[in-house]
């Protein structure tokens, strides 16, 4: 790696334009812009994306103005130094400093598949480790060192796809721009011209055409934004197709996806003091298409932290019918059983999450602390919110569009406190949604895509609307997950389906910790659930039933009716006994390392037995029937760059414009018209005869091939229309149609 | 293409049927002729179209090939008055112009004109004149006047020069300076006719001569209003272009090339030849057909390795025609 050999290796010279080492150049961009828009991406969930756009800009700036003076050993531990100087930072800024063995095992963790965004403060991770990269890639790339510049963004691009984080429409941009990099940078320093890059359009184009049918990234599917158009066949979101796959199967970070069915299998029983939601999982951070759980699990070792202010004690105790990866409490869990207290893990929001699986027979009891506040005490909570809180619950992408908290102002603004607010939102989604299994994922942003664009969604899309609206009035509130009560059997016994899985709302108030909201329509979800238990019960599917559900729903008598745990019982409709709303299914299948929930494609069965799900939309094509994102977009121009460079290879595309050109010709002006006709004419006569020179008259050259009487009237017309400045309608109408006649159809 | 706004000489353009009309006297005009003159069918054409386009004519060529006899036959074809100078080493100017003479009877000068003051004038041998009387006629030919005394007076319209010089006896004779063949429009070279040709000359020259019962067929004003269609005729930009781009090529590839005088020239010269073949428009065969009457006695050439009509040549083969 010595320096510069040439003395044109040094410098930018950007006063001569070379078109090779442009697109050399180029296609660095290309592949720093793919990463740059993972980052971007980030960035954008979390908040301010001008700093990291200046931090960008800045570095690009000094890699430019650098390249020419500084050696390339100085450039490399500047680089190095950025990034850990980066690094440092972050650790630096973190919140409570962690020891460095689990900062490895986070690195490793990224490494195999666990999203960036999950990372704490992600923000500050992007803007410490981003430049670094960024400068060397384009300091080597201006030096004309294409290949280590590829290397060095090629290797970023890499991480980010370990961590899942690059789509793979993303990433293959990445790549595309590295080939483009390093075949166009090879011409540049060997001087070639750019003709010599045809073939590697040619290639290019195969490669993407390739690539569109057979995945590059076989690794998982991917999770951020552009995948949505599932450039790939299918997508992610392979075990999508029921709502509690969608929302159950990994667990730190839910997607929303196009529609989904029911599951009526039975999953687990619960035995409890109250009813509640058995919730599994709740998610802070909000990425415009899904939710992610910041912060890492650690064991459970002892009791958790009651909520702040008043609650009483519910114990539970969940057994599981089917297998279970998840651990499910009713909010908020203070302390969990010996039978799983080994296994059980807390989340970074205090959630709890098991490390395994619970198998079928299997016990679990979770005590937990569940607020107790009236609509009084909630209003008068106030929002003196602890800081961490109001930082972590009220964050929105900046991407958001403004629409979002113009009309939930709108909408609210006649609620005074955060706890009107939050009600007025939780009715008025109930009342002016329908509910809905059968629906198209919106592309860019779901919360504002369902408020002004859709009409009907399910219980993820309500959910997730609600939090968002509610954090545009900076009310900190989070996306939970987990199951409805279910079926009651027995005064204190339910049993949970497949279909009870449910995502709903959680608000925190100051002094009483975080309260639940439920702005999913409760009437028409357990008519969709009942019809599926109904169909499946008729089918004779043995596991859907208990031997205790069923036949009669259990009725607490009135002075059994538990007290109102939260202030739901102000809202009749969701607090009928028994008619509590129905959430749908849960479990995790296979808790390997993979920790997310992925967002599934449009593509989804309809429950064989429910004939109200509609396959609708998703006879679409690759790219799913949407516009095609900008990535997607580039990609498709370059194909079709190199189908045009192919065909001009072959020459199809010269032979086909002369063919068609020969033939037809619109009707213009009288003088455009004999001028056309008179080309046609010289086009025919070229391959007949020969060209005429350029310095022959046209009539010069008529005589000297001796053309037929048709010929010299055309090039007469053709004549005074050129030189006379006039010919007339009828006289070009003549001459197109003589030199139709001269062509036919079978002529050239 | 349609850039119609620019004919070369303004007005209103020529029609169809004031072409037809000059075509027919130009037609005329050369059939007559051709009663006299055996071959040179072209040489004759050229000098039509350069009167048609208010040109003046040199003809060059050894003695005997009939120059003054092809300029006399023109002259006759038209009503008007045609005078002839000899050129000799002692004419002096004032042969030419005309002199003012005192009047005994009178007792006052009165302008007796010089051979000049004609419709068509033959000017045999310029080049055995010495300059100043050569610029005398020179004068008269660029300025349609001539001064005589300090008084200018005009000349009758149309006005035409044509010339003869020899080529031999190139010692005795006082060459035409470049600056002043420019004022020709054409330098004509008519060459020994071919074999039959010349047996049928003799047989019509034998006895009378013919150009001795030449009649006139045309009148002057008919040849005015030809002469006014022709300045008339349609020169699109395309041609105009065309035209500039041959002149720079003659300055490209010759020590002195054609200046635009030379360019407006061969345009003038492309309008008559347009009305000859009954068009009210200039196409580029036109330039191409003038071009080579109109350029080579504009070009110096200055290595003995080409020619001012090779350089010519070479341009119209070599120039793009659009």
């Amino acid at each position: 790696m010595s320096t510069g050999t040439r003395s044109r290796d040094l410098g930018v010279d950007l006063a001569d334009f070379d078109p090779v080492r442009t697109v050399a150049l180029g296609g660095i961009a290309l592949l720093v812009s793919a990463y740059g828009s993972v980052f971007y991406h980030f960035i954008d969930v979390t908040g301010q994306p001008l700093a990291f756009l200046v931090v960008g800009a800045i570095t690009l700036g000094a890699a430019t103005s650098l390249s020419s003076s500084l050696r390339l050993r100085w450039a490399t531990v500047v680089a190095v130094g950025l990034l850990g100087a980066g690094l440092t930072l972050y650790v630096f800024s973190l919140p409570r400093q962690p020891p460095i063995l689990p900062l490895m095992t986070d690195a490793i963790a990224l490494m195999t598949g666990r999203s960036l965004l999950q990372v704490t403060n992600v923000d500050l991770w992007v803007l410490g480790v981003a430049p670094g990269p960024l400068f060397l890639t384009w300091y080597l790339a201006l030096r004309r060192r294409y290949v280590a510049g590829v290397v060095a963004g090629g290797g970023t691009l890499g991480f980010l796809v370990l961590t899942g984080d690059a789509s793979n429409v993303t990433t293959l941009l990445g790549v595309v721009g590295g080939i483009v990099a390093v075949a166009v940078g090879d011409m540049d320093r060997r001087g070639d011209s750019l003709q010599a890059a045809e073939p590697l359009a040619v290639l290019l184009a195969a490669l993407i055409l390739l690539s569109a049918v057979a995945p590059v990234v076989p690794g998982g599917p991917s999770r951020t934004a552009d995948s949505w158009s599932s450039f790939q066949t299918g997508g992610p979101g392979v075990g999508g197709g029921t709502v509690e796959a969608n929302l159950v199967e990994a667990d730190n970070q839910v997607g929303i996806a196009g529609n989904l069915s029911l599951s009526p299998e039975v999953r687990f029983r619960v035995e409890s003091d109250a009813e509640s939601y058995w919730q599994i999982g709740t998610f802070d951070r909000y990425t415009g298409d899904g939710w992610i759980r910041t912060g890492s699990d650690h064991s459970y070792n002892g009791r958790l932290d009651a909520p702040p202010g008043q609650s009483r004690s519910v114990e539970q105790t969940y057994t599981a019918v089917d297998d279970m990866s998840v651990l499910p409490a009713a909010w908020k869990p203070v302390s969990v059983g010996d039978d799983v207290a080994d296994r059980a893990l807390v989340t970074d929001l205090d959630g709890l999450d098991i490390d395994g699986t619970l198998s079928s027979g299997e016990t679990a009891s979770v005590t937990s602390r569940v607020p107790v506040a009236s609509g009084e005490q909630l209003r008068s909570a106030g929002t003196d919110y602890p800081s961490s809180v109001a930082e972590r619950y009220t964050r929105l992408p900046s991407s958001t569009p403004d629409r979002v908290g113009d009309r939930t102002e709108r909408i609210t603004a006649r609620a005074d406190t955060p706890y009107d607010t939050a009600r007025v939102v939780e009715r008025w989604l109930e009342n002016n949604k329908e509910y809905s299994l059968d629906v198209q994922r919106p592309r860019g942003n779901v919360a504002d895509e369902f408020l002004f664009e859709m009409d009907a969604g399910y219980c993820t899309y309500f959910a997730s609307t609600m939090v968002v609206m509610l954090r545009t009035q900076d009310i900190p509130a989070r996306m939970a997950v987990g199951y409805t009560p279910g079926e009651r059997v027995g005064e204190d016994e339910w049993v949970v389906r497949g279909y009870d899985a449910h995502a709903w709302v959680e608000v925190y108030f100051p002094e009483v910790g975080w309260v639940r909201f439920d702005p999913t329509p409760a009437g028409p979800r357990q008519a969709a659930e009942q019809q599926e238990l109904t169909s499946a019960r008729e089918n004779n599917r043995t596991d859907v039933d208990t031997n205790d559900t069923g036949t009669s729903e259990w009725t607490p008598t009135p002075t059994a009716t538990p007290a109102p745990l939260t202030p739901r019982a102000e809202q009749p409709a969701q607090e009928a006994p028994g008619q509590v709303t129905v959430p749908e299914r849960i479990t995790r299948p296979g808790s390997g390392p993979e920790e997310n929930v992925t967002i599934s494609s449009p593509s989804v069965t309809a429950a064989p037995t429910n004939g109200s799900g509609g396959g609708g939309d998703d006879a679409s094509g690759p790219f799913g029937g949407r516009p095609p994102t900008r990535e997607e977009t580039t990609l498709g121009a370059i194909v079709l760059l190199g189908l045009v460079v192919g065909l001009r290879r072959t020459g199809v595309t010269g032979r086909a414009y002369r063919a068609v050109w020969l033939r037809y010709q619109p009707r213009k002006d009288p003088e455009t018209d004999a001028e056309r006709a008179f080309e046609r004419l010289e086009y025919l006569l070229a391959e007949r005869h020969r060209p005429r020179r350029p310095e022959e008259t046209p009539r010069q050259y008529l005589a000297a091939i001796g053309a037929d009487e048709r010929a010299t009237q055309v090039a007469y017309v053709r004549e005074r229309a050129r030189y006379a400045g006039q010919v007339t309608r009828e006289e070009a109408d003549e001459a197109v149609s003589l030199v139709d006649e001269i062509v036919g159809w079978r002529g050239a | 293409m349609t850039d119609t706004d620019t004919p070369v000489s303004g007005r209103q353009e020529s029609t169809v049927e004031d072409v037809d009309d000059a075509q027919t006297v130009v037609t005329r005009v050369v059939d007559n002729v051709e009663q006299v003159i055996v071959g040179h069918h072209n040489e004759i054409e050229h000098i039509l179209t350069a009167l048609l386009g208010k040109g003046h004519i040199l003809l060059e060529d050894v003695p005997g090939v009939g120059k003054t006899m092809l300029a006399r036959a023109i002259a006759q074809s038209f009503e008007g008055s045609f005078k002839r100078v000899q050129f000799t080493p002692d004419l002096l100017p004032s042969d030419v112009t005309g002199v003012n003479i005192f009047n005994q009877k009178t007792e006052e000068f009165e302008f007796r004109p010089g051979p000049v003051f004609a419709n068509v004038v033959l000017g045999d041998e310029i080049n055995r004149a010495p300059p100043k009387t050569q610029s005398a006629l020179l004068e008269a030919m660029e300025e349609q006047q001539v001064t005589v005394d300090g008084e200018s007076r005009t000349l009758p319209q149309p006005f035409t020069v044509i010339a003869t010089q020899n080529t031999v006896e190139r010692d005795r004779t006082y060459e035409l300076p470049m600056a002043e063949l420019d004022r020709f429009m054409k330098k004509l070279h008519l060459g020994y006719p071919e074999t039959d040709e010349e047996t049928e000359m003799l047989d019509r020259i034998v006895g009378e001569h013919p150009i001795e019962e030449l009649e006139s067929v045309a009148t002057l004003e008919d040849l005015q209003s030809a002469r006014e269609t022709t300045a008339n005729v349609t020169v699109e930009r395309s041609v105009r272009e065309y035209v500039t781009r041959l002149s720079q090529f003659t300055r490209r590839h010759a020590e002195l090339g054609v200046s635009p005088r030379g360019g407006l020239a061969v345009l003038q010269a492309a309008q008559g030849r347009a009305v000859l073949e009954g068009r009210e428009y200039v196409i580029p065969d036109d330039v191409q057909t003038e071009a080579e009457v109109v350029f080579p006695h504009r070009i110096r050439t200055s290595t003995d390795e080409t020619t001012p009509r090779a350089v010519v040549e070479n341009a119209l083969e070599s120039v793009r025609v659009e």
